[in-house]
C-alpha cells in the first residue's frame, strides 16, 4: 500500500482531509492542558487581563510555590501515593495468586470457582448494599476502604489466567521433579516470567487508585484521609484556598480572586502532570491489556 | 470469556484426597473466593432491603418486609421522573454520538499516510482516558467559565457579545456532556477498531484497487463492513446502559442551575441513600435500574440476532 505510485486526486483529497482533522484533534486534546500550564506559570494579576494563549507573559513560579505550601494538598498527595502503592501491590498479588491456581486444570472444584467468579461479572450489588457492608466491617472512614474492596478483580484475574496458560507446562513439571511446591513455583518461576502481564495489570490498578475521587467523597468523612482528586473537587468548588491566604506573598494578596484562579490552574497541573509524564513510557502496556481483555470478551 | 475458564481435560478428579494433595493451590484460590463471597455476593443479597423497611439496628434479618412500597413511592415522585428523563436522554445522545465516534475516528486515523504521525496521533489520543474525571471536569469548568479561555476567544473573534453561561444554562448541559464524553473517550475507544482494521485481509484492498475502487470506496466497501460485527456486539452491550447515567458527569459537572438537565438516576439514588440515609429506598431505585438493564440487553441481543445475525449470546 505504501508503494511509490502516483497519487490520484482522490488520494490527495483524502490525505489532506485526514491530516487536517487529526491535527485539530491533537490540538483539542492537548491545548486545554497546555493553556492551564501557561496560565499557571504567569503572574496571576497580569493573567487576569486576558489575551494569554501560547506563552507566559510574566513568568512566575509563585502559584506553584503556594500549591506546595498548602498542607491539605501535601497531606492528600501523600495519602494518594500511599494508597496507590499499597493498593497496587496487594491488589495485583492477591489477584495473581488466585488466578494462578485457577489457571491449573488439575485444581479440584475449579468449575465451582469459575462460576462463582463469572456471576460477579454480570451482577453487582450496587452502591448502598456495599456501603452498608463496609459499615458493618468497620471499613468506613478508614484508609482500608481504599485497599480492601479493591484486592481482587475478576477482569484482572482473566488477564493473568490468559497469560499463565501460555507458559510452557514443562517448566512446572521439571520444577516438580526437583521437589518444588506450588507456591515456590509461582513465586520463583512464574512471577519473574510474567513481567508483561504484571506491568499491564499493575498500571490499570494503579491508575484506578490514583484517579478515584468517589471513595473518599462518600466512604470517608475525615478530610485528612481524602485523596487528591477528591480534595481538588472540593478545593475548586469552594473557596477554601482563601482560608490559606496567609501563605500568599504580599503581591498575590492584592488581588485574591485572580490569584485564586491561577492557583487552581496550578493545582490541576500538579495533579495531571504525574500521569502525563509517565504516560509515553507506559501506554503500550495499557493497549496490551486492553487487547487481551477485548479478545477474551 | 467463558473460554478462559473452560476445563480442557478433566484430570485428577475432585475428591477430598485430591483437595488435600493440592492444599497450596487451594490456599491460593480460597482467599479470592472468600473475597468474592463477601464483597460481591453479600451486596447482591443485600438488595433484599429494597423490599424492606430497613434500619441499621434491625439489619438485613431484623427489618420488616413491606413489599413494593418503595417502588410505588418511586413512581409517584416527580424528582424520580426528572432524573429518569435526563438519564434516558443523555444515554441516547451517548449512544448516537459518543459511542460511534471512536469508529469514525479509527477510520480517519487509519487513513493517515505518514506512519510516524499516525502513531503519534494514536498514542496521544488516549491520554485523556487516564486523567481522573475529577480533573477533567474541573478543567472544563474553568475553560468554559464566563471569564475562561473559551469565552475570551469567542468574544475576541466577535462570535458572541456577552460571555456564554455554559454551566448555568440548563439547555447547554447535554451538548457539553457529549463534547466532554468524546474528548475523554474517543481515542481509547478507537483502539479496538484499529486493531480490528489491522486484522482485515490486505488482499481485499489489493483486489479492490485492481477493480478501480478509490480510497473512499475502499473505506465504505471494505473497512467499514468489516467493522460492523464488532460494532454490533459493542452496541448491544451499550444498550444495557440506557437507564444508567454517568454519575461522574452528573455530580462533577452538575450544579443547582443545570439540575433540570444534569440530574440522573444514580445521583438521585446516591442522594436518597447516603445524604438522606434512606437506604431501602435508594436500593429500590438501583434495583429497578439493574432489572431494566438486564431486560434491555436481552431485547437488544434478540433484535440484533434477527436483523444482522450478530448475537452476543
Amino acid at each position: 500500500m505504501h508503494a511509490r505510485i502516483r497519487l490520484t486526486a482522490e488520494d490527495k483529497a483524502v490525505n489532506v482531509f485526514v491530516i487536517v482533522v487529526t491535527v485539530l484533534a491533537l490540538l483539542a486534546t492537548f491545548y486545554p492542558i497546555y493553556y492551564l500550564l501557561v496560565y499557571s506559570l504567569n503572574d496571576p494579576i497580569d493573567a487576569a487581563s486576558g489575551g494569554l494563549y501560547w506563552f507566559p507573559r510574566k513568568f512566575t513560579l509563585e502559584n506553584y510555590e503556594y500549591v506546595f505550601k498548602n498542607d491539605h494538598l501535601l497531606g492528600s498527595f501523600l495519602i494518594t501515593a500511599a494508597r496507590t502503592a499499597l493498593g497496587t501491590l496487594t491488589g495485583v498479588l492477591f489477584t495473581a495468586l488466585g488466578a494462578y491456581a485457577l489457571s491449573k486444570d488439575r485444581l479440584a472444584l475449579r468449575k465451582v470457582y469459575s462460576i462463582v467468579g463469572l456471576v460477579t461479572m454480570y451482577f453487582s450489588g450496587g452502591l448502598i448494599p456495599s456501603y452498608l457492608l463496609y459499615q458493618r466491617l468497620h471499613l468506613l472512614d478508614t484508609f482500608w476502604v481504599y485497599i480492601v474492596p479493591a484486592l481482587f478483580s475478576i477482569y484482572n484475574a482473566l488477564l493473568f489466567m490468559a497469560f499463565f496458560r501460555q507458559l510452557p507446562s514443562e517448566l512446572e513439571e521439571s520444577a516438580k521433579v526437583d521437589g518444588a511446591g506450588d507456591f515456590y513455583i509461582f513465586a520463583r518461576l512464574v512471577l519473574p516470567l510474567s513481567k508483561p502481564v504484571l506491568a499491564t495489570v499493575s498500571l490499570f490498578v494503579a491508575v484506578n487508585h490514583w484517579n478515584d475521587w468517589f471513595s473518599s467523597a462518600y466512604f470517608v468523612s475525615n478530610q485528612n484521609l481524602w485523596t487528591l482528586p477528591t480534595i481538588i473537587v472540593r478545593m475548586l468548588s469552594d473557596n477554601s484556598i482563601m482560608d490559606n491566604m496567609k501563605n500568599m506573598s504580599p503581591g498575590m494578596r492584592m488581588d485574591p480572586l485572580s490569584t485564586l484562579l491561577a492557583i487552581k490552574y496550578a493545582t490541576l497541573i500538579v495533579t495531571i502532570l504525574p500521569i502525563a509524564a509517565v504516560y509515553p513510557f507506559i501506554q503500550k502496556y495499557f493497549v496490551q491489556g486492553m487487547m487481551v481483555g477485548a479478545i477474551k470478551a | 470469556m467463558k473460554d478462559a475458564f473452560r476445563r480442557r481435560k478433566r484430570r485428577g478428579g475432585s475428591g477430598l484426597g485430591t483437595f488435600r494433595s493440592q492444599l497450596t493451590l487451594q490456599l491460593m484460590v480460597l482467599p479470592c473466593m472468600a473475597f468474592l463471597l463477601i464483597f460481591a455476593y453479600v451486596p447482591i443479597a443485600g438488595n433484599v432491603i429494597a423490599f424492606q423497611d430497613f434500619n441499621l439496628s434491625g439489619g438485613f434479618f431484623g427489618s420488616r418486609f413491606i413489599g413494593l412500597a418503595h417502588f410505588r413511592e418511586m413512581f409517584s415522585d416527580p424528582s424520580f421522573y426528572m432524573a429518569m428523563r435526563n438519564t434516558v436522554i443523555l444515554s441516547l445522545l451517548n449512544m448516537l454520538i459518543v459511542f460511534p465516534a471512536p469508529l469514525l475516528f479509527a477510520l480517519i486515523v487509519n487513513e493517515i499516510p505518514i506512519l510516524r504521525f499516525k502513531k503519534i496521533v494514536q498514542t496521544s489520543s488516549y491520554l485523556p482516558n487516564f486523567i481522573s474525571f475529577a480533573m477533567v471536569a474541573s478543567m472544563w469548568i474553568f475553560l468554559l467559565d464566563p471569564k475562561g479561555m473559551v469565552n475570551q476567544s469567542l468574544m475576541l473573534l466577535h462570535l458572541t457579545k456577552h460571555p456564554i453561561e455554559f454551566w448555568t444554562e440548563p439547555g447547554l448541559f447535554r451538548p457539553l456532556s457529549v463534547v466532554i464524553g468524546i474528548w475523554k473517550g474517543v481515542g481509547w475507544g478507537a483502539i479496538i477498531y484499529l486493531a480490528a482494521i489491522s486484522g482485515i485481509n490486505p488482499d481485499l484492498y489489493e483486489a479492490a484497487k485492481m477493480d478501480g475502487a478509490g480510497r473512499i470506496k475502499r473505506i465504505f466497501y471494505i473497512t467499514l463492513p468489516n467493522l460492523i460485527p464488532l460494532f454490533s456486539i459493542l452496541f448491544i452491550l451499550n444498550v444495557g446502559t440506557l437507564f444508567s447515567g454517568n454519575l461522574d458527569q452528573s455530580v462533577l459537572l452538575g450544579n443547582s442551575f443545570n439540575k433540570e438537565t444534569s440530574y440522573v438516576i444514580e445521583y438521585y439514588s446516591l442522594q436518597m441513600g447516603l445524604e438522606l440515609t434512606r437506604y431501602s429506598y435508594a436500593t429500590a431505585v438501583s434495583f429497578f435500574q439493574s432489572v431494566m438493564a438486564i431486560v434491555l440487553v436481552l431485547i437488544a441481543n434478540w433484535f440484533s440476532g434477527k436483523v444482522s445475525g450478530n448475537r452476543l449470546f
